[in-house]
């Protein structure tokens, strides 16, 4: 299991916890003390990527795209805050 | 925790008039924001062997200590479609911290809220504050230290990988102040919750009429606190 953790800039902390096999992600978890509106959202992104390529460029479309076609309230973290922390994690 | 999200429940349907709550735990207990991991946040030995419980919020946010000791917990509950309540999440933060800015400033004390949900007294954290919006109305809920125990908040928190020591707990015990250490004196709760009450009043241009929880929302209580009594949502991360 890889770790990482990020504290987002005048906003709240991300971690993520992932496992991936053969080049694909088949363990994810995001935690922090972010907030999200509907919460279901990020269990729902969390089964989106799994079996997805782990490659950064990849990731980072398919979280954005993920939260592009919805109408989740962040607040304490971007859509790209998350990407980033999950490719940081992939790399740990 | 079951009886503010039935107080949000019966709000939201228009069964109850909005409503201020404030309480206190016992025995103390950590309160875990919905996204938060309890690996990564409690030490449950530690939390075990001070006979703490565990909980975890419908909102998100932080870890609190909810010491029987020293904290007070508040509530505010409005109509999600309430004029005063902004779309905006920092400026719905803004306006239901603003009572217990105001509740301070009747002790005696200049707080300034602290985007996104922190209330802070001359750079350290008095409160934290967490929201969520639900059946159609806003649960804004929050912690005001009135007193706390470092070696309890920092023992049972996980503020850092390093092992509890005498110089982390001074670190720790930098970032967060008191009211009675702002005060210099001993304060009562019943005086601390008379300063929350003039505070709402004030931010929320509101009259208070005391009152219990109906027994629609006692019947909610009883079904909620089943889920969250439940290991499976308490360790669901």
């Amino acid at each position: 299991m890889k770790k990482f953790e990020y504290k987002v800039p005048g906003g709240k902390l991300l971690r993520a916890k992932v496992e991936a096999e053969d080049g694909k992600i088949r363990f994810l978890q995001l935690t922090g003390d972010f907030f999200m509106e509907p919460e279901t959202d990020l269990e729902e992104l969390e089964v989106r990527l799994i079996g997805s390529r782990a490659e950064p460029a990849l990731i980072e479309v398919a979280v954005k795209g993920f939260f592009a076609g919805k109408k989740t309230m962040i607040a304490g973290a971007a859509p790209a805050d998350f990407a980033y922390v999950i490719n940081q994690a992939l790399k740990a | 925790m079951a009886v503010d999200e039935a107080i949000t429940k019966a709000r939201g349907e228009g069964r109850v008039p909005d409503t201020l709550r404030f309480y206190m735990w016992k025995p103390s207990a950590v309160t875990l924001g919905y996204f938060l991991s309890v690996e990564d946040e409690v030490n449950l030995e530690a939390l075990k062997g001070f006979g703490f419980c565990l909980n975890r919020r419908i909102s998100g946010g932080g870890a609190v200590l909810n010491s029987e000791k020293g904290e007070i917990t508040y509530s505010v509950i409005l109509k999600e479609d309430d004029p005063r309540v902004s779309t905006d999440p920092v400026e719905s933060y803004h306006l239901l911290c603003q009572g217990i800015v105001e509740a301070l400033d009747v002790l005696g004390v200049k707080a300034e809220f602290k985007p996104i949900n922190d209330i802070i007294v001359a750079g350290k954290k008095i409160s934290g504050n967490a929201q969520i919006r639900r059946y159609g109305a806003v649960l804004h809920h929050g912690t005001l230290l009135v007193d706390f125990d470092a070696r309890e908040m920092f023992g049972v928190l996980k503020i850092s990988k390093e092992k509890l020591s005498d110089k982390m707990i001074q670190q720790a015990e930098d970032r967060v102040t008191t009211i009675r250490r702002l005060l210099g004196r001993q304060i009562s709760f019943p005086e601390v919750r008379d300063a929350l009450e003039e505070g709402y009043r004030k931010a929320l241009d509101a009259e208070l009429i005391e009152g219990e929880l109906t027994p629609y929302e006692e019947e909610l209580v009883k079904q909620f606190r089943t889920r969250y009594a439940s290991r499976e949502w308490i360790y669901r991360r």
